[in-house]
């Protein structure tokens, strides 16, 4: 382990290398590297990355999806950069960072000097203060490692009943994915329906009918009040408040702990600087306390807060990325220029966003994430005076139908300036609630729908049109059709039979009446209908069988040549799927 | 297709080449012809017969466009021109009736669809220029003698070669030429003009599925297998192709398919090709415009992360596998599901459908087919990348019954960008830049190489640099409208009208045409010999069955011509099969490998099925149908099937050994989502997507011209939503205004939910008002240089009916959402709340 990344040979004598320590490398920390290498095109950069986590970067959102199942825990690996330029300390976690000296110090004794320092630590899962959670005894384990995920498994292999305790996006994957593996599973939550921050009343109700026609015994209302452990392993769940029985204890071999996460935020205050519930970060995502110094992703606390989703850690590494690439360049042509000074921070720079596009016959191409990109590179919203990261808050529910974006659930607050339109229909297992203001989607709710739910959620990050009433967003809008044709008797004229030519029934009944076609092979001499793809056949040959059985007198002498032709030609016609326009195809 | 008892053409009918196409005379004759539709890549055979009218029968007239302004020098009664300047013995009304009637082939199978059945109307089209026409000094274009004309334009290219060096004289090209004229063009740019600016039309179709394939297969050719045999497969995914409208007879193979279940149709739009996964024949996934990537790159997630994909595949056949997998991991459904529109389990089910038909999954194999939907994108290149991606983990190129493919569509879109009318190209699908390829090119031509000019500007860039300082002076247009067709069309009239000389070989009056110092009267279709290479990359047949009428003529001879006035020594041959056999020379060796192909050989082949009766001509019958490249003469045979066993039998079926690679190896690489160039913003909220309709064929220079044609689809038309088109007030059929940051246009409205709510389609075949390339991108794509024409972003408006000029109309704000405001139209038009909702997304619709 060399306490310096190589540098590579800079451009000309006189430009620097700029040097970005970056503390995590998990989702954020791993993507920010990916960003800031694309960002930076072939010029000089040294990049450390230390992790403690001995592992590659994983896709921590997919571990619901390993505990449902879903997805093979060997197969959430993420791409991580092969970049000379880039050198990664697998299982060294930072200890200290010197801002005085700008290095950051590592548990293997090692120092990482930097001129930008980027903090992506990530954030812990809470484990909540109840007897029997110290130590935590086999049996109990939070949901935020790949390490938590495996031995979640393999504690399915031998638990029949599990607790999960938290009914948050997370607990409610959990205990949906744990019930698919066939375990009875119990939902502890405290508050009176689950997902509450992001769900109203009505929508958590039908989300937990969900979740119990999946199997899950939703236990809303009640909080774990002792966990009982014996020989050192769970055996179950002593519960407090909506109880079925007073001190009620629900069994349980295995208890999933979905309690929230706590920002790793140590680093930062240890290193005197300016902590919150996160570590505090302006706009530019840098320290007031460091220009040097930034944080993105979970352990960050942007103004307006973070609501823990990958989305919105992975806008922020874009636009770190986005603008410390455009200070280093700005450094580059000061230094080509021979004016070296000290270096400006380049976390405060502003500019406009360049829309990211690949460089010619790049075999590398952009790793940049798309959600959100378009968005920040508009103007912002009303009275906003940092980045518009709207579209980055949609929070959807993986293996159940629920979705949550903008205002919606506790963030809905009564406003003049927005109408809210909603559908309750819990017995069909649905509640759709949109908020719509300035004639755009601000917030959405959607539970069991998925169809609506894919909607809602485009119109929300694209802020395209909504509709004059904004209630035609609640359920999916269809055009009158003709009922299908359920004879030729029926089908109107202007029906198109065969599309390829242009065909319709109007003009098959011509060309038998006034045309003197008599056979599927006159009529198709006639107007080539059945010429094309030949998928109007079967149709054609039942307008043919309709003309005749109309007019048989003038059919009979020609039967025998239709009969030769095929049974399928004198079978009545299948009722088609008749759009308006088309019996064809 | 069992049930066809109709007047597709009769399977038992041997092709007939009565007026034996070598001999090119077959104006007098009333023998029939075998050769293929003048229209689209997938070129059904058919059969013509010319038959001379009689007086008591007047020919029928096709008439001019009514949206053409007249031209002078070309009266609209059908007597052209050149009766009048130069007394030529053939006027138009005197000229044979030709008569077009389906032949049985693979691709088509006997069928034709209404621009196939019609396409001998084009031959009588009434505007025909049948001289050349110079622009006088009054600003109009007058009837010229070819000796004044090529006198003129060769005078005048020598000169600006002479004043601002080689590079100011610029030529594009286009797919729809044949094979030898293609490769004539690239030859006289690179030799007689010695510029390295030329690119074609297929820069806007083909480019980055060529791209995309000459990255990972070593070799680009559209559909590296027999189209038929899609038959076979248990599923399809189509992506970005509506080819039930584009290549209608086509739909034939993709029954399999659907009779499985299997068709999978990724369309922002239902189109009518989407239409044909209903009732369980599979599904449709309708993304949000510009976001197809997203969907390939988490069906390729789930075929990962539920270890779906080919393993031993992987490992044996491909590389860079591991790479692309892990980038994969960060596209979990729910994911593309928040960018692309498409609910996650539908995701998964396309996935799981695509995989359960791969071979290593027991399936009956699978195909991944991409058309210019997601191909004409700013990230054209990768997305057909994340497209072979997906195809090589479930383990399909290469393999008999599966594969990857990408649906051409030019006519010749296929050979027009392997002989060297692209800016990088020479002929063979050879580089430009690699000095091997030069030094053969350059001896077939005999030239020196270092003569020969390095790669030129593609298309999009060169047209922007037209008439600029440094920029080309001079453009020669050959095969293309690209007034019509090219994206930012505003910009290229702009720099056309700058240019010191314009010359346009063309059949009809074209918008580009119009435009022009020069225009070249020019055979089409049934008035030529040659060969095109259609979707599959078989060589076919174009056969000629009358002469062309007046004084026009070939490109090949209009080439030799300018080249001797030009005083060079460079032997451009006029002959077609001459000018095939010297680019089947200058091919051998390359990717694009035609040297053991000829006219001779292609006929005889042909001559041979029918004396043997092949009555369903299959691709079992070497020859009979045309021959898949490469076909390599015994002494450029690397691939050893031709060797001690007479002529290369083609190719029909590529990579089945190894692929066209250094290591044989398919290369995956990693790509990721960018987005649209253009994407939606607040004024311009609505996205736009363009594409074609049935009746008509590209810029409509041809179909226009039939008045079958023009009479079903007479005019532009915007599909729009009825939730959006009332929210702006926009009625069901009235015209409706369409503005980007690049132009406006004002078509008919039409409601349908066909589009998404968030988007607005639009079909291209219109100049004028209704041309939607006023407002497309020319944005491109950073590998292939393609234009982004699928997607931009919009504001659409009603049109106030009191305004004369919609170009002079102000942008109407979209207004607020009205509280009370619920059209009773729009009430009547949308069903209301369902009593019970659907169980799956895919009930809905």
């Amino acid at each position: 382990m060399t306490p310096q990344p190589p540098i590579p040979q800079a451009h000309s004598p006189q430009a620097r290398t700029p040097r970005v320590v970056v503390v995590g490398h998990g989702m954020v920390g791993s993507r920010f590297v990916e960003d800031l290498l694309q960002r930076r095109g072939t010029a000089p950069l040294a990049v450390t990355v230390l992790g403690a986590e001995g592992y590659e970067p994983y896709n921590r959102v997919l571990l619901s999806d390993v505990v449902a199942g879903r997805a093979d825990v060997a197969r959430i690996t993420l791409a991580s950069a092969r970049d000379p330029r880039v050198a990664v300390h697998a299982g060294v976690g930072a200890v200290g960072v010197d801002r005085t000296s700008r290095c950051v110090l590592a548990d293997d004794g090692t120092a990482h000097p930097y001129d930008v320092l980027v903090l992506a630590t990530g954030s812990a899962a809470r484990i909540p203060d109840l007897p029997g959670l110290d130590p935590l005894p086999a049996g109990v384990h939070a949901l935020r490692t790949l390490d938590d995920a495996r031995e979640i498994v393999a504690a399915t292999l031998t638990a029949t009943r599990a607790v999960v305790v938290g009914g948050g996006v997370l607990g409610v994957e959990a205990a949906a994915g744990l019930a698919a593996r066939g375990l009875a599973v119990s939902l502890v939550h405290g508050a009176t329906t689950p997902m509450d921050r992001q769900l109203a009343a009505g929508a958590g109700e039908v989300l937990a009918a969900q979740l119990a026609r999946a199997g899950v015994d939703v236990r809303t209302g009640a909080r774990p009040s002792e966990v009982l452990v014996h020989d050192g392993h769970v055996h179950g769940l002593r519960l407090d408040g909506h109880t079925r029985t007073p001190g009620e204890v629900v069994e349980a071999q295995l208890v999933v702990l979905a309690c929230g996460t706590v920002p790793e935020v140590a680093l930062a205050d240890a290193a005197g600087l300016a902590v919150d519930h996160g570590v505090v970060v302006g706009h530019d995502l840098a320290s007031p306390d460091d220009p040097t110094i930034h944080a993105i992703g979970d352990c960050a606390q942007p103004p307006g807060g973070s609501q823990g989703l990958v989305a919105q850690g992975w806008d922020q590494s874009r636009r770190l990325a986005e603008s410390l690439a455009e200070g280093f360049a700005r450094d580059d042509r000061v230094d080509a220029r021979g004016r070296s000074g000290p270096s400006p921070s380049p976390g405060d720079t502003t500019g406009p966003t360049v829309h990211l596009r690949l460089p010619g016959g790049s075999d590398r191409p952009s790793m940049a994430v798309r959600l959100g990109t378009a968005l920040a590179s508009r103007s912002p919203g009303r009275g906003g005076t940092g980045p518009t990261t709207r579209g980055t808050d949609v929070v959807k529910v993986k293996g159940l139908d629920a979705v949550a974006m903008g205002v919606c659930g506790t963030r809905r607050t009564p406003d003049p300036a927005s109408r809210t339109v909603r559908l309750d229909d819990p017995d069909a297992g649905r509640w759709v609630e949109v908020v719509v203001a300035d004639g755009v989607l601000v917030g959405a709710t959607c539970v069991g729908d998925p169809r609506i739910a894919a909607d809602l959620t485009a119109a929300y990050t694209r802020r395209t049109p909504v509709p004059a009433d904004p209630a035609h967003l609640l359920t999916a809008t269809v055009m009158p059709t003709a009922a299908p044709a359920s004879s030729p008797t029926t089908m109107p004229d202007a029906t198109t039979v065969c599309r390829c030519n242009g065909v319709s029934k109007g003009d098959l009944v011509a060309c038998w009446h006034e045309g003197g076609a008599r056979s599927v092979e006159d009529v198709a001499r006639a107007t080539r209908a059945t010429t094309g793809c030949g998928g109007c056949t079967e149709a054609v040959c039942g307008i043919v069988d309709w003309l005749r059985e109309a007019s048989p007198e003038q059919g009979t002498e020609f039967s025998r040549e239709t009969d030769r032709a095929g049974e399928k030609s004198i079978t009545a016609p299948k009722p088609r799927p008749a759009r308006a326009e088309t019996v064809a195809l | 297709m069992t049930t066809s008892t109709t007047a597709r053409a009769d399977a038992a009918a041997p092709p007939s080449t009565t007026s034996s196409g070598t001999t090119g005379t077959g104006s007098r004759s009333t023998g029939t012809t075998s050769t293929h539709c003048p229209y689209c890549a997938l070129q059904c055979a058919m059969s013509l017969t010319p038959t001379l009218p009689t007086p008591s029968t007047p020919a029928p007239s096709t008439p001019a466009p009514q949206s053409q302004t007249p031209v002078p020098g070309i009266p609209a009664d059908g007597a052209g021109p050149g009766a009048a300047a130069s007394g030529a013995d053939v006027a138009p009304d005197v000229r044979p009736v030709v008569d077009v009637q389906p032949r049985q082939f693979p691709t088509n199978r006997g069928g034709l669809c209404q621009k196939g059945w019609t396409s001998a109307s084009v031959l009588r089209a009434s505007d025909r220029i049948t001289t050349p026409l110079l622009r006088g000094a009054d600003g109009a274009l007058r009837p010229a003698s070819w000796d004044e004309a090529l006198g003129l334009v060769a005078g005048r290219l020598g000169a600006l070669a002479a004043e601002h060096g080689p590079a100011s004289v610029a030529v594009f090209g286009g797919g729809g030429l044949t094979n030898e004229k293609a490769y004539a063009l690239g030859k006289f740019a690179r030799t007689v003009l010695r510029t390295p600016n030329i690119d074609y039309n297929g820069r806007f179709c083909m480019a980055s599925a060529a791209a995309g394939m000459n990255r990972a297969f070593g070799v680009d050719r559209g559909l590296p297998f027999p189209l038929a045999d899609l038959g076979g497969a248990q599923a399809v995914l189509l992506l970005g192709s509506n080819l039930a409208e584009t290549m209608p007879p086509s739909v034939q193979h993709l029954e399999g398919a659907r009779a499985a279940g299997g068709l999978v149709v990724v369309d922002p739009r239902r189109s009518v090709t989407a239409g044909l996964a209903d009732d369980g024949r599979g599904i449709h996934l309708q993304p949000v415009p510009g976001t197809d990537m997203v969907v390939l790159l988490a069906l390729l997630h789930v075929v990962w992360s539920e270890s779906l994909e080919d393993v031993a595949y992987l490992a044996e056949r491909t590389t860079g596998a591991d790479d692309v997998l892990r980038a994969c991991a960060a596209w979990w459904p729910e994911r593309a599901e928040g960018v692309c529109g498409v609910p996650a389990d539908e995701l998964r089910r396309a996935a799981r459908l695509l995989a359960a038909a791969s071979p290593a999954r027991g399936g009956r194999g699978a195909y991944v087919l991409t058309g210019r939907g997601v191909e004409q994108s700013t990230q054209g290149t990768a997305t057909v990348t994340a497209a072979i991606n997906l195809a090589l983990a479930l383990g399909l190129p290469g393999r008999a019954g599966s594969g990857f493919g990408a649906v051409t569509g030019q006519g010749n879109g296929q050979g027009g960008r392997e002989h060297g009318q692209k800016a990088d190209q020479l002929p063979g699908y050879r580089r430009i830049d690699d000095p091997a390829a030069r030094e053969h090119v350059a001896r077939v031509w005999g030239v020196d190489p270092a003569t020969l000019p390095g790669p030129g500007m593609p298309a999009v860039a060169l047209l922007r640099s037209l008439g600029t300082p440094g920029g080309p002076r001079a453009l020669l247009v050959h095969g293309s409208n690209l007034v019509v067709s090219a994206p930012d069309a505003s910009r290229v009239v702009e720099r056309l009208r700058s240019l010191d000389l314009l010359v346009v070989c063309d059949t009809v009056p074209s918008e580009t045409a119009m435009l022009a110092d020069v225009v070249l009267p020019v055979t089409q279709w049934a008035e030529e010999e040659g060969t095109m290479t259609s979707l599959e990359g078989r060589v076919i047949r174009r056969r000629k069955v009358l002469d062309a009428p007046g004084e026009a003529r070939s490109e090949l001879w209009i080439l030799a011509e300018l080249a001797r006035r030009l005083g060079s020594t460079v032997d451009l041959p006029t002959d077609p099969a001459v000018v095939f056999d010297e680019l089947a020379r200058a091919s051998a060796g390359g990717p694009a490998d035609y040297s053991g192909l000829s006219h001779a050989r292609l006929d005889a082949a042909e001559l041979g099925a029918a004396e043997h009766g092949t009555a369903e001509p299959d691709d079992a019958a070497p020859g009979g149908t045309g021959l898949f490249w490469p076909c390599p003469a015994p002494s450029s045979d690397t691939t050893g099937q031709g060797q001690g066993q007479g002529p290369h039998p083609g190719t029909p079926r590529m990579f089945l050994d190894r692929f066209a690679t250094p290591d044989g190896r398919a290369r995956m690489t990693v790509v990721d989502h960018v987005g649209p160039s253009d994407d939606v913003r607040d004024e311009a909220p609505v996205y736009l997507v363009t594409g074609r309709v049935l009746q008509h064929y590209q810029s409509g220079a041809q179909t226009h011209r039939v008045a079958e044609l023009e009479r079903a689809v007479p005019a532009p038309f915007v599909e729009i939503h009825p939730v959006l088109a009332s929210r702006l007030g926009v009625d069901d059929g009235a015209p409706v205004r369409l503005e980007s940051r690049r132009g406006v246009m004002v078509a008919e409205a039409r409601w349908t939910d066909r589009v998404r709510p968030d988007t607005v389609f639009v079909p291209f075949h219109w100049s004028g008002d209704g041309s939607v390339n006023r407002l497309t991108t020319d944005a491109v794509d950073p590998i292939s240089a393609m234009p982004e024409f699928k997607v931009c972003a919009v504001a659409v408006s009603a049109v106030n009916p009191s305004a004369d000029d919609p170009a002079d109309r102000p942008t109407a704000e979209i207004e607020p959402s009205g509280r009370d405001r619920t059209p009773d139209v729009l009430s009547r038009a949308l069903t209301s709340i369902s009593a019970t909702p659907p169980t799956d997304a895919g009930a809905r619709t």
